[in-house]
């Protein structure tokens, strides 16, 4: 068959037609129907997301001190589908590093696009390493930007302030509990990289800004806690007991003004220390207070009209005979007023007031305290402490929880209730972050005093508060608490270590002193305790241990704050001749 | 028939051909400033790039050096060089202490205490 002109050029046509039809329907395939999978397979393969890191916010006392910042740090990271020769790039890195050149070659022998290889890398070294790769021509090597939490007080303010977890995040302290303030907002950008990773700037997408941290200032004077800290170690170390308390807190706001735990921990170092001295005993150790806590039997009976100023209660000459046990006083006294009883510390004459009061309204007092609830502290872990209900009281537990016994509180709620006689009879709450401001010191949240409520009406607590200036005075079981210059307010407590088998260990004492200054208008209120002071028996009492050290830190802290002396100054007379009327009160 | 192809030669129609010029060579012209153009965006963009790259190495060092002042200047590492001997402090005379508050007595050193207990410290 001869084809014609005609028909050869149609079938020539039709085949090109065909060609072109058959790359036609590749391009549509391409570019429509596979579309949508090819623009992710591309946008994988050259977009990412880039996380932009939020500034945690800084931590500052109340006059501006600054307590916790952020130090920048780099993170090393490798891209294993950009490495081509891991040898020569583990050999130039691995001094940058701290690292040894095997380590690092192993690490970076691999195909993952995202290796960490050094956490926690100085500003300086992450930069004159990627200057080193960039003048190699070595490819593979990330650093990314990240910070480090740092506290230039080291251990000071510790357990307040508290500290990071690896991932950032506040896992103790107010690091802890003002985490959502601190933490701010992370943002992101979309860029794309070339084949050597650099961002393309042109083609960088979405973005949304970082929002930073805002700074929390703290109620903590770092003057007063400096002191606090120096006087608590000290004790610490002469008298080495098994843990030491100091609070200093302002009793008419409920602002801390300081407060340390011996033993401590470094924050910047938290892994070095042991699970035992991070705990900020203040909040989360309970103790049976001892004497410090007639303060509540006395207020209570006052109050409920029981006694009155010119009440007299006979102390039984020392022995009282009740539930079938002897309570005792460390003295025989007979009969005594209520500002006698606290003042010599009677154990007959409190566990008296608690019978006359009877256990509900006793138990409704100590309540009011504050005692059994949590003061709501801006701290983790804080406890309520242990205070059981009136029907699971045994026979003896009236008599012998107005004395500090059967009951066990937080040396925090301790120093509250001592501030509620301070302030003249009002619980205020506790309160260790002052403000939340942004970075041009703007206040975003302010925190104000917060008065729970009135526990007693004035006159009460002021005539307790004079009874307690007694316990300081001539006779009273606190004279080494005494401050030349001014009057202070203050009780002792000296109580039996409960021991973990059951009952209390023999020789073990909790001895504590409470006070504030000046008695006729507090500055403040300060808590000292020493668990198990390593010194002789007959020495070992909240007067003659606590009590110096009290006063030691109350004469800095006068000085300090500046305050006018009310009294006329003296030098206190040497502290030998006045052990011999200390007691022991349980 | 040579007198007929004289007379038929096609004329050259310039002002077509211009115009077919001039849309080439606007076309090309646009071509190259797009890329220009692009170049230039790039160029820029990778300037925008090491530009802020220093700016948050400049920012980094900034922070790195002040977190160092803070650290060295913090109130324990005072104290600590107080202690050594590095540093020391001598206490206010009363002379030179303007008040509001009502005076208080200094004591035989010249040194004004507001309060003191020394005699407990020994």
């Amino acid at each position: 068959m001869r084809w014609t002109a005609r028909t050869r050029t149609g079938i020539a046509c039709a085949a090109v037609a065909l060609v072109f039809t058959a790359y036609s329907v590749r391009l549509v395939d391409l570019q429509i129907i596979k579309h949508q999978e090819y623009t992710q397979l591309a946008a994988e393969k050259h977009t990412m997301l880039k996380v932009l890191h939020a500034r945690r916010g800084l931590i500052f006392d109340r006059n501006g001190e600054l307590l916790a910042s952020n130090l920048p740090v780099r993170t090393i990271v490798a891209d294993g589908s950009h490495i081509k020769n891991p040898a020569a790039l583990a050999k130039l890195a691995a001094p940058y590093l701290d690292m040894s050149e095997k380590e690092l070659c192993a690490k970076l022998n691999s195909e993952r696009k995202y290796i960490v290889i050094r956490r926690g890398l100085a500003e300086e070294k992450a930069v004159a390493l990627m200057k080193a790769v960039q003048d190699a021509n070595l490819r593979g090597l990330i650093s990314e930007e990240d910070a480090v939490r740092t506290y230039p007080n080291g251990q000071m303010l510790g357990h307040v302030l508290g500290f990071l977890d690896h991932d950032g995040i506040g896992i103790q302290g107010v690091e802890s509990t003002m985490e959502k303030s601190l933490c701010g907002r992370d943002g992101y950008r979309y860029i794309e990289h070339d084949r050597t990773g650099r961002e393309i700037m042109l083609y960088r997408g979405q973005e949304e800004p970082a929002v930073h941290g805002l700074n929390v200032r703290l109620t903590i004077d770092m003057g007063l806690q400096a002191i606090l800290e120096e006087e608590l170690e000290d004790a610490f170390k002469n008298l080495r007991p098994e843990m030491a308390v100091g609070i200093i807190a302002d009793p008419n706001t409920g602002e801390i003004l300081a407060m340390t735990n011996r033993p401590c921990f470094d924050p910047n170092h938290p892994g070095d220390g042991k699970d035992d001295q991070k705990k900020n005993r203040a909040i989360i150790d309970v103790v049976e207070p001892g004497s410090t806590f007639k303060i509540v039997v006395a207020s209570g009976a006052l109050n409920e009209g029981k006694v009155n100023e010119r009440t007299s209660i006979y102390c039984e000459n020392g022995a009282f005979a009740y539930g079938g046990k002897i309570l005792r006083d460390h003295h025989g006294y007979g009969a005594m007023g209520v500002h006698d009883i606290l003042v010599k510390s009677s154990n007959i004459g409190s566990a008296k007031m608690g019978l006359l009061m009877g256990p509900t309204k006793f138990y409704e007092y100590v309540k009011r305290f504050g005692f059994g609830d949590r003061t709501g502290i801006e701290l983790p872990g804080e406890i309520p402490g242990l205070l059981s209900p009136p029907h699971r009281w045994d026979k003896l537990t009236i008599t012998r929880m107005p004395m500090g016994q059967s009951i066990a509180v937080t040396p925090l709620q301790m120093t509250m209730g001592m501030s509620v006689i301070a302030n003249g009879g009002r619980l205020v709450a506790p309160q260790i972050v002052r403000s939340v401001e942004d970075s041009d010191g703007s206040v975003v949240l302010a925190k104000p005093p917060k008065i729970v409520r009135e526990v007693v009406p004035q006159k009460i607590a002021r005539f307790v508060s004079e009874a307690l200036t007694g316990v300081v005075g001539e006779g009273g079981t606190a004279q080494l608490a005494k401050i030349a210059g001014f009057t202070v307010a203050g009780k002792t407590g000296t109580a039996q270590k409960v021991s973990p088998n059951g009952g209390y260990a023999q020789g073990k004492y909790v001895v504590s002193f409470v006070g504030y200054l000046p008695q006729e208008n507090p500055r403040f209120v300060c808590l000292v305790m020493l668990d198990d002071a390593k010194v002789a028996s007959n020495l070992n009492y909240g007067g003659l241990q606590a009590a110096p050290i009290f006063s030691r830190i109350g004469e800095r802290a006068a000085r300090y704050l500046d305050l006018v002396p009310t009294l006329r100054a003296e030098p206190a007379s040497p502290l030998a001749s006045r052990g011999e009327k200390m007691e022991r009160t349980n | 028939m040579n007198t007929n192809r004289r007379k038929q030669v096609n004329p050259v129609h310039l002002s077509s051909l211009i115009r077919w010029l001039l849309i080439a060579a606007f076309l090309g012209a646009s071509g190259l400033c797009f890329l220009f153009i692009k170049n230039q965006q790039f160029a820029l963009a990778e300037e925008i790039r090491q530009m802020e790259r220093k700016i948050a190495n400049v920012r980094s060092m900034n922070e790195t050096l002040l977190a160092r002042v803070t650290e060295l200047s913090s109130r324990s590492v005072l104290q600590r060089r107080i202690a050594d001997g590095f540093i020391s402090m001598k206490p206010i005379q009363d002379n030179v202490i303007a008040r509001l508050t009502p005076p208080v007595q200094a004591t035989a050193d010249g040194v004004l205490r507001t309060a003191f207990n020394e005699g407990i410290r020994q």
